[in-house]
């Protein structure tokens, strides 16, 4: 049993929202006998985009790797569209993942596929109905949608970090997903690109109604695609409220995220 | 000492069962045919030419050490047969075999391996794609198919390479040669030999994916996986070869 660290939460309640889409209620993780997650709670509403900051190494990437069901976790539930991911099929959590667009941090690019393969790719597997010039033209159209369609038949080995990170993007909205999972999409980038890619953020919530989870270091990026700010501490959703209310705290611990 | 035997039988344990996966999966839809094709190349035919080479050499020098003694017993004549019959029966399977697990293994394991640092293989589950149907089935069905027709080209470039020691020291026509060679060699020498390069290439697949699959701790973790692929599918075919002249003996193909 792991014991709840004695910090107290800091909550602002945020103002009504949509639907809850995510859900993540007592979450607990360990690896060995490093417990990341302790009790972690969030909730995520249809068409909000929530930031979640925190040290590194403290589980935020770990969180939204439980949320896609890449990792297991060992207590507590998390429910996407009212499913609790660990106890659904494989099927089912390849449909569910259908409707979940993953950004990494290392944009993970298929590099022995060029950028028009990299979309496609998800297409085939489950756009099965859509003709090849459908697929042709949503490729198109998405890579227009984040700049990039000067660079369609480029492998990624000839991509800018920016430029992968806008293909990264391209690849994970081409499903027009529901939800957006962010992990550190500005890290590594210099100031002029990363604002471009939050932009792009927002631009993919308000075009396609996403909502999101984006983890990052880059107050620049929470400020501007962040409808809602939480902080990760010690395990648990340590604060919790818009950019200005939660900057606006005068604990330390928090404060320091913002100086 | 538990500790290693402990991880030995541990990935003993996960590669049957990757395995046993593989024999599950491989007949259910989707057949990620494109794919399986693009790894038949890349693993069939960008080898060709590092298998023919070797094998070319691995015949004429065969011939040129065997002949010496061969000359002495005044049996120099029996020389096609017997490189024939050593190439087509052991040599050239193994040989092949272990030229793929260097090349092939090395290289799976490396590709799985750097695709699995670098979110690749997490990219392709998150989209819900089933990287195993696409990564693994796909690679181990194109080393099975395609080690013996390595092995099958691998002895005929060995053989015109034993033929050209043959034609250096001595007068003799290839028909003549190859009639030699095929005078003596019978079914259960071929068949037996045959089938069991579809074990190697398995094997190699298998070793390769498990191991670049299962890679860890970063780029260094690449460079092991790529590493312990060679040698561990190296050392299995070697432990294949033994079962499979056993198996063969016990048949009565001996």
């Amino acid at each position: 049993m792991i014991d709840t660290p004695q910090i107290a939460e800091v909550i602002i309640p945020s103002p009504p929202h949509g639907e809850p889409i995510i859900e993540v209620n007592h979450l607990m993780l360990s690896f060995g006998g490093n417990h990341v997650l302790k009790d972690y709670n969030l909730t995520v509403h249809k068409g909000e985009n929530v930031v979640v900051l925190g040290k590194s190494g403290c589980g935020k990437s770990v969180l939204i790797k439980c949320i896609s069901g890449l990792l297991n976790y060992n207590g507590g539930e998390i429910k996407v569209f009212g499913n609790e991911v660990s106890s659904i099929d494989h099927k089912s959590l390849d449909a569910l993942r259908a409707r979940i667009g993953f950004v990494f941090q290392s944009s993970a690019l298929y590099d022995s596929m060029s950028v028009r393969d990299n979309l496609e790719f998800p297409l085939r597997r489950h756009g099965r109905e859509k003709t090849k010039d459908e697929i042709d033209k949503l490729i198109h159209d998405t890579l227009d949608d984040v700049g990039l369609l000067e660079a369609i038949d480029k492998m990624p080995a000839e991509l800018s970090g920016g430029m992968k990170k806008r293909v990264g993007l391209a690849r994970a909205i081409i499903l027009q997903p529901e939800i957006m999972l962010y992990d550190e999409p500005t890290t590594g980038l210099d100031p002029i690109t990363s604002r471009e890619i939050s932009e792009l953020m927002v631009t993919v919530q308000e075009k396609y109604n996403t909502s999101s989870i984006i983890i990052t270091h880059d107050m620049h990026c929470a400020k501007l695609a962040g409808d809602r700010v939480t902080i990760m501490m010690d395990g648990i959703c340590y604060a919790n409220g818009s950019f200005d209310e939660v900057s606006a705290i005068r604990d330390p611990k928090i404060h320091s995220f913002f100086e | 000492m538990t500790q290693p035997l402990k991880k030995f039988f541990n990935e003993a344990g996960e590669t049957t069962y990757m395995g046993w996966r593989f024999l599950k999966e491989v007949w259910f839809p989707p057949y990620e045919i494109r794919e399986v094709i693009r790894q038949c190349y890349e693993i069939g035919y960008r080898s060709m030419t590092l298998v023919g080479i070797t094998a070319f050499i691995i015949g004429l020098v065969f011939t040129l050490q065997s002949r010496p003694t061969l000359v002495e017993f005044g049996a120099q004549s029996w020389l096609p047969s017997m490189v024939g019959l050593s190439i087509i029966r052991e040599i050239g399977p193994v040989i092949t075999a272990l030229i793929c697990a260097g090349k092939i293994g090395s290289g799976i394991g490396a590709e799985l391996g750097s695709m699995k640092v670098t979110e690749q293989i997490d990219a392709m589950e998150v989209s819900g794609t089933n990287p195993f149907k696409y990564i693994i089935t796909s690679r181990i069905l194109a080393c099975t198919f395609m080690v013996p027709i390595l092995v099958l080209i691998g002895d005929a470039i060995a053989l015109l390479g034993s033929y050209l020691a043959v034609k250096i020291s001595g007068d003799m026509s290839l028909t003549l040669y190859f009639d030699k060679v095929f005078s003596i060699l019978q079914y259960s020498d071929i068949i037996p030999a045959f089938v069991k390069t579809f074990f190697f290439g398995f094997a190699i697949g298998l070793i390769g994916c498990y191991k670049g699959y299962n890679s860890s701790k970063g780029t260094e973790g690449v460079g092991r996986s790529a590493n312990s692929a060679v040698v561990v599918s190296s050392l299995m075919i070697f432990v294949i070869d033994l079962i499979a002249v056993q198996v063969t003996q016990f048949f009565g193909f001996v």
